[in-house]
Order: structure tokens, then sequence, then C-alpha cells
């Protein structure tokens, strides 16, 4: 590891967890690093806009190349470009948003959101955060990672963010082997109030997991009374065609923890 | 009662765009639309109920509102409605005591489907502080009208506190750092609803106080 750029991304990680601007002072209690150094490498990043300094206060905030770094990362995420298709058919068929997800930390990334196809106004929800435990992407996704990666998110801090979310060890290791056992994950207003989410995992050729697809909804449309089984066949589908498509033409595998 | 829900309804109508802005800078942009139409809805089922008391108004208001509005504000206000009209029960008139019993279970309703807490950015951060004002003036000697007007200026100042706070809670929570210098449309729909409470109680008792000068004008 090369320690200067080990710092450096630390930096950008601090600048891109807060809401406030950091000064020189915080951002060198905040890494345990020398104030000289930390403005060293601000300035770097600065010539590179990966940073930019607040004229007024003279905090730093992140840069707008990172904007555009992001956005390259979308466009070259692969899970992202070939759901394209996939989660386009599923979102008509089941007539509900679909997400595209994966697992960063312990939260899910939206890599993929197609809108509700209703014509109704709607915002983009690429590059939401959300906690693994709380939504179907997340179930899905964690039901099928390996025994030690599992243990260390199910230890994890688990938020309660309604008052469905689940919380315990006990109940999400439970929640976790119905995924197994149905072949989807279920959110039932675990993470927003109203709204409902089923999900399938995807699979590369190696049987690893890599995210998942699904779909996000308002709760009695989603689950009338438990998911509508043509709702969680459509869902299936999309997950089996997309880990086929990730797989470069090999059948995908699909491998449960044990 | 219905004095409140219709004004309820007609400052929805008015804030229904500037609702809609608020949820569309950190929400999915219905909340305005919504709390519209649930209390569209609402007035008209109110208007067509006979005499019945207001706990059970509210708790019509509360059932229309789960039924029509979706999102997460069908459930939360539904519930709000629903646990303060059971407060109120069959009392046809109620001294400040009883609302501000209404008011409690109401909040401890919302606080239990959504699982926020005061600083989350949410509805809760203007009800807290509203009912916090609303007992506080009652414990101090105030009237009805003084509390009311109390948890009117505390909802609003709590509204505006959520401006720099970042969202814990809902689908603001998903933009982590980017919810903050936002208002939240919760909390502007809730210190809406205590500014027509202040209004309704002030108007009522202007009412009654008419009234009452008449009847003394024309004799016993």
């Amino acid at each position: 590891m090369i320690q200067s750029v080990g710092r450096a991304a630390r930096i950008l990680k601090a600048l891109g967890s807060e809401s406030a601007r950091l000064g020189v002072t915080e951002l060198a209690e905040r890494l345990g690093l020398a104030k000289a150094t930390v403005y060293g490498l601000l300035r770097t990043l600065e010539a590179h806009q990966l940073v930019e300094q607040d004229t007024e206060t003279g905090k730093y905030r992140l840069g707008p190349a990172l904007l555009q770094l992001g956005n390259a990362f979308l466009d070259n995420n692969e899970l992202r470009a070939r759901s394209l298709l996939w989660a386009e058919t599923l979102a008509g068929r089941a007539r509900e948003a679909v997400h595209v997800g994966v697992l960063y930390g312990p939260n899910v990334l939206l890599v993929h959101h197609v809108f509700r196809p209703d014509n109704s106004l709607q915002i983009l929800q690429v590059g939401a955060s959300i906690p693994w435990h709380a939504c179907a992407l997340g179930k899905a996704t964690v039901a099928y990672l390996d025994p030690d990666a599992r243990a260390e998110l199910l230890a994890g801090p688990l938020p309660r963010l309604t008052g469905r979310t689940l919380t315990t060890r006990e109940l999400l290791e439970a929640e976790l082997e119905a995924v197994v056992a149905s072949g989807v994950a279920v959110e039932d207003q675990e993470a927003i109030v109203g709204e409902a989410g089923i999900a399938a995992a995807l699979f590369d050729n190696r049987g690893a997991v890599v995210g998942a697809i699904g779909l996000a909804g308002p709760v009695e449309r989603l689950l009338p009374d438990g998911p509508a089984s043509e709702t969680v066949a459509a869902v299936k589908e999309a997950a089996r065609g997309l880990s086929r498509e990730l797989g470069a033409g090999r059948p995908a595998v699909p491998r449960a923890g044990a | 009662m219905r004095l409140w829900l219709n004004d309820v309804a007609a400052r929805l109508e008015a804030e229904r765009d500037f609702l809609t802005q608020l949820d569309a800078a950190i929400g999915d942009a219905d909340h305005g639309v919504n709390m519209h139409r649930g209390f569209t809805a609402v007035v008209a089922k109110v208007g067509a109920a006979g005499e019945i008391s207001a706990g059970q108004l509210l708790k019509l208001a509360g059932r229309t509102f789960v039924s029509t509005v979706g999102g997460a504000a069908g459930p939360l206000y539904g519930t709000a409605f629903l646990q303060a009209g059971e407060a109120l029960g069959d009392h046809e008139r109620f001294g400040p005591k009883l609302l501000g019993e209404a008011l409690r279970a109401s909040l401890e309703g919302v606080q239990r489907v959504g699982a926020a807490s005061p600083g989350d950015k949410t509805m809760v951060d203007a009800l807290t502080p509203a009912l916090a004002a609303y007992e506080l003036e009652l414990r101090m000697g105030g009237s009805l009208e003084t509390a009311v007007s109390g948890a009117r200026e505390a909802a609003a100042e709590g509204m505006r506190a959520t401006i720099p706070l970042q969202a814990r809670k809902g689908r603001a929570s998903y933009l982590g750092p980017r919810s903050v210098g936002h208002q939240d449309p919760g909390a502007t729909s809730s210190a809406l609803m205590f500014a027509a409470l202040e209004q309704a109680v002030l108007a009522d008792r202007s009412q009654r106080f008419a009234s009452g000068a008449r009847r003394q004008v024309s004799g016993p």
C-alpha cells in the first residue's frame, strides 16, 4: 500500500461522509495526521479538482471531478449496464419501479432505477444507500454471502428505520433462511413506511452473489396478501436471465451460504 | 373539529405545490398531492357524516386517510388521527386537558409506526415541540387559546429546525448529507395543521362569544 495515496483516500471519504465542510485542523484530528501532511494532501487533491476550498470559510469539500468519476463508475459498472434491458422488461411486466443494487459495506447502493411505468412524477434513486437489513435487495444479497461476510453483517449495527424494521440477529437469520428457501426476499415497510420490496439475488459464473434486482412500490400493491405469485415469478425470471448474462454465457449456479 | 378539518384541507390545497417541491428535493415528490387528496376525501366524508362526536370525526378522518393516501403520510397521519380520535372518545365537548391527551396519543402512534425520534428530520420534529409547548402552557396555568398558540409557534420552529438536519428516516435518509439544507415536508404539513388548530380554536371562541353576546342583547 502506498501511504500517501491511502491517506488521500481517507480524506476523500471523510469529506464524503460529512454534511459540513471540514477544515485542515478538523481533518487532521479526525484522521490522526499532522496538519502539514493534511494540508499538503489537500493542495494536491485540489489541483486535481477532487476537493475544493470554500473561499469564505476556508474549509474543504469534495470537488467536481468526483461527480464525473461517479458517473463513469455508473457508466462502466457491468452489472448496471447488463441490467438495463432486464430491469426495463421487469418494470413493464410488473408495472412497478425496479431497483438494481450492490452491497457496499453494510448498505445497498442502488446502481440502477427504472421508474414505475405510469407517467407519474418520480425521483431518481440511483446512488441511494440503504441499510442491507431493511431492504429486499440487501436481504437477497446477504442470504448468499459466504458465512464470514454474512456473520459480520449480522453482528454489525442494525438500525431501526421504521416500526417494522428487523433489528435482531435472530430475526434476520430466520429471514435469510427464508430467502434461500423461497428464492426471493421480501421487505414489508421495513425501510420506509408504506413501501415494500421483492428482490432476487444475482450471480456471476463462479456462483458468487454480485447484487440483486427487485421491485419497489406501495405496500398495498406489492404485497396485497403477501407477494403475488406472478410478481415473484417475474422477479426471479429477471434475476435468472441477468445472472446468465453476467456469467458470460455459462449458466449460473446459485450457491447458498452454509 | 369540523372547522379545523376544513381549514387544514384549505391550507393543504393552497400549499400543495410547495409541499410537493419540498418532497421533490428530499423525497419522491408526492407529499403535496397525497395530503391534498387525503384531506379532500376527509372533508367529503366529514361533510356527509351526521352529528357525530369530535372523536368519531377524527377516527373517520384517520380511516379515510389510510385508505386514500399512499406513501408514508397515509399510515402515519392515519394513525395520528385514529389515536387522537380514540383519546377524545364520545365526548361532545372537550377541554384543553383532553385535547392534550389526544395530541400525545397521536404522537405516540406516529412514533410507533415510523420509529422516528426528534432530530431524525421528520414530522416528529414538529409534533414533539408542539406537544411540549402545549403541555407547558397548560401546566403554567394557560388557557386552550394560549396552549394552541404555543403549539403552533413551536411546531413552526420545529419545522424550520429540520432544515440543517440530516435525514435518518424515510426516503430522505438515502440521500445522506444531501438531505441537509432542505425543510422536511412532513414537518411542514404538521406545522400547517397546528396553525389551523389555532385558527379553529380562535374562530370557535369568537363564534361562541358572538352568539353569547346576541343572547345577552336579545334577553334571556
